[in-house]
């Protein structure tokens, strides 16, 4: 599955304040597979995520993505990564349209119209809504928009935090289905979440976080999506 | 990779405008800023050019009055008296100085040193009293309360919102970010100092100094600056906007409003000064101790009138080929000026030396720092106030001493002491009018160009102090800004 590594962490670990929020953690994620780190609430999860993208330092350890440090070229790896945060938090006095012009803008990406359209198509996003004020959108739209966002940037690899998180069974769906095509077109998916059964329909893999700490592992093998309960377990008896 | 920079905060700074521009209460506060300061100029500049037309009236008014009194005795001119009025300088418009409170028109006479007259303040009734709109006022503590409206939550909103993360996750530095709403809020500020400028720019062909002119402009524009820098660094500084916005209140009311004010209160209490009622009494005290001038008899004249007897060589006043009652009235009223000097110079080292110290505090506060910076350039300092003084009591003793002379050499001293015998006499005992041409034309001029940058050049020094600091801080802020 994994034929070089894209984003690793080595050793990793961060503590704030005498505490420790990262222990040790070591893990690679390979081309176009979709990586789920699931933990429960204070489990480090959110950490993990701000220190691949540069939003806090290790302590000691490293955290790579494409190779680069991330400590040492945030810049470089912030324009190559795509950030899809829980509560999508764009401008509310802003368009759908708008926001992905500005932060394509803010990433020094240039796109036509057309391609706007498309992405925003790709995702679903009702057509009549494109132009309306985020003030409007309902946050499954406002999810569709960050993702066409993500789309637009043709960022090989894509963070996603809790990406399903409030969002109705179709939308689930639908969102399942997205980040399944952009792992096959060669994407590299890193989420973080505690939604175990929506992890397991859409992850190559699984791992367990708790304290800090990576304490599980579950591999899809084949087709054939990772065993619900089995994770569940795990999961429970950890939390 | 500069060019790359320079689009990132382009973008950011072109976003967060059109976020002022969707919001009601941006656009409000940047409408109602620049349209306050725009009126204040105007109205200021009618209220300026007219008083300046009114001055040059009433000046010529007044000498044409003096030099059309019919023949009469010339002591009743020294106290008919003679008007003399100080046109405001160009930058007044902007920078009206101590002009509101000192006046700018001296009523000359005999015997006494009177203050000047028609000042703003004293002029206006009821509450105008307290609320003369002029442009230094907005812009020195109107205006950053505006910066800060419309700025405490540049930064701040977007950690609240929640974009600060994915703006930051898009690849722009958190250099970058805070540009961009620098510059934002830099371009939102010099909408109150347009205005301004355009006044400047007006004045600058107004025989003022382009030099002088220009370091006005560059004293506000760094005011401005110093704004823009502070409370963005504020609203890096602070998670919350509310936090944001209540320590940017704090620092305006600081800086604009307390510590201006302690300033003087301080000065006065280092370098009290007495009350003008206390001072006048004082002064008459002193007068009176020197003769009355009115009276040849007075025993304070026994020695002039000896040493005239002997310079003459004649045994009574009635033989001396002079007026004795005028030579009384020339020798007391030169006496009485060294004491009305003396009092006159104390007040004014007095109130110099309270200036001076009030001025300290531009060391605490820049708004402090830029009205010294200001006043002093623009020439409506206490200082030029002061020159004014002087410069109108030597005018007041040429005219009055001229007017003695006159006395002295033109009517009978006979005559004169029997003027008050009969209507006749009275008659009798005055000079032709054509002797009231004893007034010297009298045009106050500001110091030169080069004395008032050289005496505002610490203030300069503040200002710039100012700028560096809030350089520090929003550095600060960077380094310990995260989402």
């Amino acid at each position: 599955m994994t034929s070089k590594s894209v984003i690793s962490a080595s050793e990793l670990s961060v503590r704030i304040d005498q505490r420790t929020i990262l222990d040790n953690l070591n893990f690679e994620v390979g081309k176009g597979e979709v990586f789920a780190l699931l933990g429960g609430n204070g489990a480090g999860k959110s950490t993990t995520l701000k220190t691949f993208l540069g939003l806090m330092k290790p302590s000691t350890g490293t955290a790579s993505v494409m190779g680069m440090s991330v400590a040492d070229n945030t810049n470089e790896v912030q324009k190559s990564v795509a950030y899809l945060p829980e509560s999508v938090t764009l401008y509310g006095h802003l368009s759908g349209y708008e926001n992905i012009r500005y932060f394509l803008s803010v990433a020094g990406v240039e796109k036509t119209d057309d391609a706007i359209h498309e992405a925003l198509n790709k995702v679903a996003l009702q057509e009549n809504a494109w132009h309306n004020t985020l003030s409007n959108y309902s946050k499954g739209m406002r999810q569709k928009t960050a993702i066409a966002l993500a789309i637009l940037r043709n960022a090989p690899v894509l963070f996603l935090d809790e990406p399903t998180s409030g969002l109705d069974p179709a939308a689930i769906d639908e969102f399942n289905s997205l980040v399944s095509e952009l792992a096959n077109n060669g994407a590299t998916i890193f989420m973080v979440t505690h939604d175990v059964y929506g992890a397991c329909q859409v992850a190559h893999r699984i791992v367990l976080l708790s304290n800090g700490k990576l304490t599980g592992s579950f591999e899809r093998v084949g087709d054939t999506p990772i065993d619900t309960e089995a994770v569940h377990a795990a999961f429970a008896g950890r939390k | 990779m500069a060019g790359i920079i320079s689009n990132t905060i382009k973008t950011i700074c072109a976003e967060q405008w059109r976020y002022w521009l969707r919001t009601k209460v941006a656009t409000t506060v940047l409408i109602l800023g620049s349209v306050l300061t725009l009126a204040a100029l105007v109205v200021n500049a009618f209220h300026i050019e007219e008083a300046a037309h009114a001055r040059e009236h009433l000046q010529h008014e007044a000498e044409e009055r003096f030099l059309s009194q019919p023949d009469k005795h010339p002591h009743r001119m020294v106290h008919y008296g003679h008007y003399v009025f100080r046109t405001p300088t160009p930058l007044s418009v902007i920078e009206p100085g101590v002009d509101t409170y000192t006046g700018n028109a001296i009523f000359l006479e005999g015997h006494r040193q009177n203050s000047a007259m028609f000042a703003e303040q004293r002029q206006s009734a009821g509450l105008t009293r307290f609320s003369s709109l002029t442009p230094s006022f907005l812009a020195l503590v109107l205006a950053p309360l505006f910066i800060i409206l419309i700025g405490y939550g540049s930064v701040s909103r977007e950690r609240e919102a929640g974009t600060l993360t994915l703006l930051l996750t898009q690849g722009a530095s958190r250099w970058q970010l805070v540009l961009g709403k620098l510059v934002a809020l830099m371009l939102a500020s010099s909408i109150f100092l347009l205005p301004l400028l355009l006044a400047c720019l007006y004045v600058a062909f107004s025989n003022e100094s382009a030099l002088v002119v220009t370091l006005f402009c560059l004293g506000y524009a760094l005011y401005f600056l110093l704004w823009a820098v502070v409370v963005t660094a504020c609203s890096t500084l602070f998670e919350k906007s509310s936090a944001s916005f209540t320590v940017l209140i704090v620092i305006w009311m600081s800086a604009c409003i307390l510590l201006p004010r302690m300033g003087s209160s301080v000065a006065t209490s280092v370098e009290p000064s007495i009350g003008k009622l206390e001072a006048d009494f004082k002064v008459e005290e002193k007068l009176r101790s020197l003769g009355d001038g009115h009276d040849v008899n007075d025993p304070a004249f026994v020695k002039l009138k000896q040493d005239l007897l002997d310079k003459y060589n004649v045994d009574s006043v009635d033989d001396l080929p002079v007026n004795f009652r005028g030579i009384v009235a020339q020798y007391s009223e030169q006496r009485q000026a060294v004491v009305i000097n003396e009092f006159a110079e104390s007040r004014m080292q007095e109130e110099l030396a309270q200036a001076r110290i009030a001025r300290q505090f531009g060391w605490l506060s820049p708004t402090v720092a830029l009205r010294s910076f200001s006043t002093l350039l623009a020439g409506t300092s206490i200082e030029t106030h002061h020159r004014f003084l002087r410069e109108a009591e030597i005018l007041r003793m040429q005219f009055v001493q001229g007017l003695n002379k006159v006395h002295v050499e033109k009517l009978d001293y006979k005559l004169d002491m029997n003027r008050n015998s009969s209507e006749e006499a009275a008659d009798k005992a005055v000079v032709e009018a054509s002797n009231w041409a004893v007034l010297s034309e009298f045009s106050f001029q500001p110091e030169a160009p080069m004395a008032r940058l050289s005496s505002a050049a610490m203030y300069c020094l503040q200002l710039l102090l100012w700028v560096g600091v809030a350089a520090l801080l929003l550095k600060l802020a960077v380094r310990r800004f995260n989402p």
